[in-house]
């Protein structure tokens, strides 16, 4: 993730920064009563967090500069009363606390209120442009952990090997080049063309909008596809890489290995059957971690490739400010994070019963 | 995690967890395999422009914004207002040789004696495409809500402040009553709406335009589709009273990143390539070179200057706002200009896509257009820039920065705009040149300057303005009257300047009916202006587009001659534009990256079939 | 990982010696570091990361020798814009007719400040706040935890953006953003270690002594701490270089400074992203002082953890 979106958490932290985890307190996945409690407790927390980001979407805007109805009536010959028909209109002529509890009390009930540029309730904004999002960064999130978690296997099985070490290098150098960058360059390559290389790509946009319907379109906008899905896989896949081979390779020290080996399983069965399930644990932690990131989108590849998705939304929404749906933008992203990791956080105990034992 | 879970030899536990493996995996080929499928270009998109497939010819337009709104009651942006253009009617129009009033949907309009009372002839031959026809009383009802529904009168309320009454007495009859006499009664650039669809409309400050397609219009185009953020498509109103317009389809699509746009021109991806606001030095040289684009390099209608602060004050003179006090004199705004070599800047920053500043109208109205004389020009001159702050007392201390009496030095901020590049740009040349003066320089660049702007709170400023046929709203930003009646309040002032002389000029202008003794008028403001130092011209910018020919066999520029073609006064550019004959443009490219493209999804297929085979048989291997 | 022991906990000081225990101390510190820069050395991929470091520490240290403070200016610009690479520019000319070459090395000097100051601010505030969480325990850790928890979910980039874009466009804004959106794994790694420490007998010892918080914290905690914040900075600074150039060319930098993002971004505003010689070295200079901070963490990591067998 170049743009940092989870940071320096994988490669510093194998096991994910999910509190996925179990730090002490979690109960044995077949004592239902305890589960039921944890869960609970889980979930409580989700909810406060969730309250947090609330308050946090409110404020953090407000303090950007500038006065949204001026930017957006900038260069057209507007009367003082009319710019104050706006503000009342907006509902920014309140004070700010009675502002504040009227959006929590409207976000509660699901309403982030109209966005001042756009005039459309936010909610429908953010729904119509997030399976744009969720197609790019979606289709991105499956291949580039399939990638990590098979490449990650591979590596650990026969780690200090040259595939290994290729394996590895690859990916760390794919992850340290800045995800725009690479979008830039790709499109520079694949869709402009270069040399001998012809342009094979769109060089932005979701689809030609030539009006084709069904499978058509379908190939047309996988199309548009390939390029910002291939920039993500390529600084995405590290995280999932290594995760997986670290775990794989603390398993492989394990003693049931070398018991399933002396009962004269094959190696490749003993890797499948024994070693890679336990090894999934935490690459499964991580993936959870970067799904909920999926939603926030990649803002940077998003507006490199045209993308109609949430995160050119987002940017566009910054400098207006269009302060409704920056709140709500603001409040999905971390939403869908904290969302996912409440769902490890429950899953986890069912998938690994050893956990908080 | 705080704990590392130690391995258990514990084989049943794991059944679970291997399924789910299982599961993952063979979910992982089948979206790989898919994805390949996705992948493969079997279908490109058509790089040609025209669907040739279909014979129908279509013209894409790229643009930088994504429309806001398709309510006329709401749009904003350029993008928006533009494609209003094409969808509905105004009472007049703008010739393109000249811009000169021509009939719209009014066929003639006529003031009373009393000019109170303005009576418009609304033509007979236009149709809503829902086959209805379009008489005075749509624009009457139009005029009508904007002056009665506060969402309605979101955008267009300053044309309707002034009116009093709106009536329609016949189909072919509209009659406007106003408060007081207006200049701008030919020129109120709201589109008229179909009564009969939009009356059922609830809210119109949440009303979009976007739920019903094709939109009920009048215009040479009808908008047939619409995604949000993705594109906009039109075909033409067969019955447009004007004539139909020639293209079968127009299309507006969003590109975020300009390059991207251009890139897409070169392939032939689009059609026509609108900057944001201009293509930028570099892109127009690369598409100079481009086989079948033609780069459309017209002379700009604005002017880009550098505002010095005069001190912010209200109409009553209450000072407010924290300008460097230095400013208010004038030696020191005349330094700091003197000191700027606008030649450097045409040749460098807009690599030759600029005419060099001179007065405040930019040399596309001739008629207006003012020069200084040798002896009053501020041409660049470093050494005349030193003296003249020597004299005003700001002299060089031992470390090369000057100070004023009191010992502070010279530093000064200048307010820019993030998202303008040139702004960037010459800010950078700015703070070299002025720091070799000795005068140090923030460049501060923000996304929102209007805040600052309006309070006040600023030295230096980048500003710039479009200049209309009638220069007589550009010369009103700075008049005393403009100035803002409260601290920091919205005012039509632009940077806050109130000259006595400059508004006595602008007076005898407005009341000037004599063309010859008006334009005279009007360079001796120019003139005034240019001395007080307030209003530096730096460039007038030229507005550069690019087409592919072979998709546009020719298009309307306005003004005619040396005009440009997006964001016009009409629909000329589009309503105007004439399909290529041979469309197939980029072909002998296009095919053989297709061969290369299916190939290369052939491998990623064969290669995602062998992984699953793989993973099959070991499959199958385990099972034995 | 973090349970695990590190090299330089394994003894605490006990024995009655004839020498002084702080004399004790030194050499006991001395010989860890020698052993752990002999397992260092063992790491190849950590080792190559170091040199290039050290290149690029050396080129932005160098720099006003070797290039000179005038290649930053625009109107002392030796070339036309735009020029492709040829004799008196090896890569080139910027917008400004600058040499590309000249501001790459320049540009190494911002990217690189920003990303240790950045990456210092925010293993500090990680720091501290993971001592203090794993020391103190009851409603101080419960709070300053979850703080923490929240603060790792939030999508970092978007709030860096919305701090960024409120704060005027200065370096001080970048390392300001980056620092206070990505301490909270620190603080999480610091936290999880301290608890470790701070379980084993001899800080209990150091309890009963009279050793109060504060000296239990910076002797005793700290101390032992340090190996892995020394690896989780190195990882930081990458991160921290990264997102530098990704706020840079989402135009929050400083214009008027030079830096390896910024230069991006300038090219994408003159539109001018086709020039490879304008797009290419810049991106590379990014990626490669990123990896090679990656590589130094992890192979300190390595030393630290065997266990995680990373390839040498």
């Amino acid at each position: 993730m170049t743009d940092a979106s989870t940071g320096t958490t994988a490669l510093a932290d194998p096991d994910g920064p999910a509190p996925a985890g179990p730090s002490g307190r979690g109960p044995r996945a077949r004592d239902t009563v305890a589960y039921l409690r944890y869960g609970a407790g889980k979930l409580l927390g989700a909810a406060v967090s969730l309250f947090a980001v609330l308050v946090t979407s409110f404020f953090l805007f407000r303090i950007i500069p500038g006065d949204p109805v001026r930017t957006i009536t900038h260069g057209r010959a507007v009367s003082e009363e009319q710019l104050q028909a706006l503000r009342r209109q907006f509902g920014i002529d309140k004070p700010l606390w009675e502002q504040f509890t009227l959006y929590c009390g409207q976000a509660l009930q699901g309403d982030f209120g109209n966005s001042y540029q756009l005039h459309d309730p936010v909610g429908e904004l953010i729904w119509n442009r997030l399976p744009a999002t969720l197609l790019l960064t979606g289709t991105a999130f499956v291949l580039y952990s399939l990638i990590g978690v098979w490449l990650g296997t591979r590596s650990a099985w026969r780690s200090g090997g040259l595939g290994d070490r290729f394996n590895t290098g690859l990916s760390l150098t794919l992850y340290s080049v800045p995800s725009f960058w690479l979008g830039l360059m790709l499109i520079n390559v694949f869709a402009v063309g270069a040399g001998f290389v012809p342009g094979l790509f769109p060089t932005g946009l979701m689809e030609s909008g030539d009006g084709s319907t069904g499978l058509a379109h379908a190939l047309d906008v996988a199309h548009h596809m390939v390029l910002p899905v291939v920039t993500l896989v390529a600084v995405g896949y590290a995280q999932t890489l290594l995760v997986m081979r670290s775990s794989l390779l603390d398993e492989m020290g394990g003693d049931y290995l070398t018991t399933a080996r002396a009962k004269g399983l094959r190696d490749t069965l003993v890797r499948r059957r024994h070693a890679v399930p336990n090894a999934l644990l935490p690459t499964v932690t991580l993936l959870f971690v970067n799904l909920g990131h999926v939603v926030a989108g990649q803002i940077l590849v998003e507006t490199v490739f045209s993308w109609p998705g949430l995160g050119g939304l987002f940017y566009d929404a910054l400098s207006i400010p269009d302060l409704p749906l920056l709140q709500g933008l603001f409040f999905v992203f971390a939403a869908g994070v904290i969302l996912m990791n409440t769902l490890a956080d429950l899953i986890y105990p069912l998938l690994d019963p050893r956990v908080g034992r | 995690m705080d704990t590392r879970v130690q391995p258990v030899p514990d084989v049943p536990a794991r059944r679970r967890p291997r399924r789910r493996v299982r599961v993952l995996l063979a979910s992982g080929a089948a979206a790989l395999t898919l994805t390949a499928g996705l992948a493969s270009p079997l279908n490109p998109a058509p790089d040609s422009a025209q669907a040739e497939s279909t014979g129908k010819t279509r013209l894409t337009v790229a643009v930088a914004q994504s429309v806001d709104s398709l309510s006329p009651f709401l749009a904003q942006r350029l993008v928006s207002t533009s494609i209003h253009k094409l969808m509905y009617e105004y009472l007049t129009n703008y010739d393109p040789k000249d811009s000169h009033t021509v009939p719209g949907l009014a066929t003639k309009w006529e003031p009373s004696a009393d000019k109170l009372t303005w009576t418009y002839t609304i033509r007979k031959d236009s149709k809503w495409s829902d086959g209805k026809q379009a008489t005075a009383e749509d624009a009457a009802w139009t005029f009508n809500k904007i002056m009665t529904d506060e969402g309605a009168a979101t955008v267009n309320a300053s044309y309707v402040t002034n009116f009093k009454k709106v009536t329609a007495p016949s189909p072919e009859k509209l009659v406007i009553e106003l408060k007081k006499p207006q200049a701008t009664m030919t020129a109120l650039d709201v589109p008229i709406v179909p009564k009969h669809v939009w009356e059922k409309v609830e809210d119109f400050g949440k009303f979009n335009n976007d739920d019903k397609f094709p939109i009920v219009g009048n215009g040479p185009f009808i908008l047939t589709d619409y995604e949000k953020d993705k594109y906009v498509k039109l075909e033409p109103n067969k019955d447009f009273w004007r004539g139909a317009p020639k293209f079968d389809e127009l299309v507006f699509k969003t590109y975020k990143d300009q390059d991207a746009a251009v890139a897409a021109l070169k392939k032939g991806e689009v059609s026509f390539v609108a900057g944001q606001p201009s293509l930028t030095p570099a892109q127009a040289a690369e598409l100079k070179n481009v086989p079948n684009v033609k780069v459309n390099d017209a002379p700009g209608r604005r002017f880009f200057a550098l505002a010095t602060n005069p001190g912010a004050q209200t109409k009553d003179g209450e000072k407010f706002g924290d300008g460097h006090p230095a400013l208010l004199d004038r030696k020191v705004r005349q330094a700091l200009f003197l000191a700027v070599d606008r030649e450097t800047i045409i040749d460098k920053v807009f690599r030759g896509h600029a005419v060099k500043g001179e007065g405040y109208i930019p040399p596309r109205f001739s008629d207006y257009f003012w020069k200084p004389s040798p002896d009053q020009e501020l041409a660049h001159d470093p050494k005349k820039a030193a003296r003249l702050l020597d004299e005003a007392g700001y002299k060089k201390n031992g470390d090369g920065k000057r100070v004023g009496k009191d010992g502070k030095p010279l530093d000064f901020r200048i307010l820019c705009h993030a998202t303008d590049p040139i702004d960037k740009s010459i800010g950078n040349y700015l703070k070299e040149w002025w720091g070799e003066l000795g005068i140090g320089l923030e460049v501060q660049c923000l996304d929102n300057v209007t805040d600052p702007w309006y309070a006040g709170e600023y030295d230096l400023a980048f500003d710039g303005w479009s200049v209309n046929p009638d220069p007589d709203f550009v010369l009103s930003l700075h008049i005393c009257d403009a100035l803002p009646s409260k601290p920091g309040a919205t005012s039509p002032t632009d940077n806050f300047i109130c000259d006595e002389k400059y508004d006595e000029l602008y007076k005898k202008q407005q009341a000037e009916y004599d063309p010859a003794k008006r334009q005279d008028l009007v360079k001796q403001m120019q003139s005034r202006l240019y001395d007080t130092g307030y209003m530096n011209i730096i460039a007038y910018p030229n507005a550069v587009e690019a087409y592919r020919t072979d998709q546009i066999k020719s298009i309307t520029t306005m003004p005619s001659d040396a005009g440009n073609i997006y964001g016009q006064d009409g629909y000329w550019s589009w309503w105007s534009a004439v399909p290529a004959d041979d469309g197939a443009g980029s072909d002998g490219g296009t095919s053989a990256g297709v061969v290369i493209g299916i190939a290369a999804a052939a491998v990623v297929v064969i290669g995602a079939g062998a992984f699953v085979a793989l993973r099959r048989r070991a499959t199958a291997e385990e099972r034995e | 990982m973090t349970t695990t022991d590190t090299p330089t906990t394994d003894t605490p000081a006990k024995t009655t010696s004839p020498k002084s225990t702080r004399a004790l101390a030194r050499d006991r510190r001395r010989q860890s570091v020698a052993r752990f820069w002999r397992q260092y050395r063992t790491h190849r991929a950590g080792l190559f990361g170091l040199a290039s470091l050290a290149l690029f520490v050396l080129l932005a240290l160098l720099a006003p020798l070797l290039v000179g403070a005038d290649v930053q200016s625009v109107t002392k610009a030796p070339g036309r814009p735009l020029e492709a690479p040829g004799g008196e520019f090896p890569l080139g000319t910027d917008k400004y007719g600058r040499t590309m070459l000249g501001l790459l090395i320049w540009g190494a000097r911002f990217s690189l400040t920003v990303g240790f100051l950045a990456a210092a601010l925010s293993v500090a505030i990680g720091t501290l706040i993971g001592i203090t969480a794993g020391h103190y325990k009851g409603w101080y850790a419960t709070v300053i935890m979850r703080v923490t928890d929240w603060f790792l979910v939030m999508p970092t980039l978007v709030l860096a953006i919305a701090l960024a874009s409120v704060l005027s466009r200065s370096i001080w804004t970048i390392i300001l953003a980056i620092g206070v959106t990505t301490w909270p794994t620190t603080a999480r790694l610091v936290r999880a270690q301290t608890l470790a420490v701070e379980s084993r007998p001899y800080i209990e010892r150091a309890k009963a002594l009279g050793g109060g918080h504060t000296h239990i914290m910076t002797r005793h905690v700290l101390p032992n701490v340090m190996p892995l914040v020394l690896a989780q900075t190195t990882l930081v600074i990458s991160s921290a270089v990264l997102t530098e150039a990704t706020l840079a060319f989402l135009g929050l930098g400083d214009p008027t400074v030079t830096s390896w993002g910024g230069l991006l971004q300038d090219a994408r505003d003159a539109g001018a992203t086709t020039k490879w010689w304008y797009v290419v070295p810049p991106g590379i200079a990014i990626a490669l002082v990123a990896l090679s901070f990656t590589l130094c963490g992890r192979a300190v990591e390595s030393v630290l953890n065997p266990r995680l067998g990373v390839s040498r």
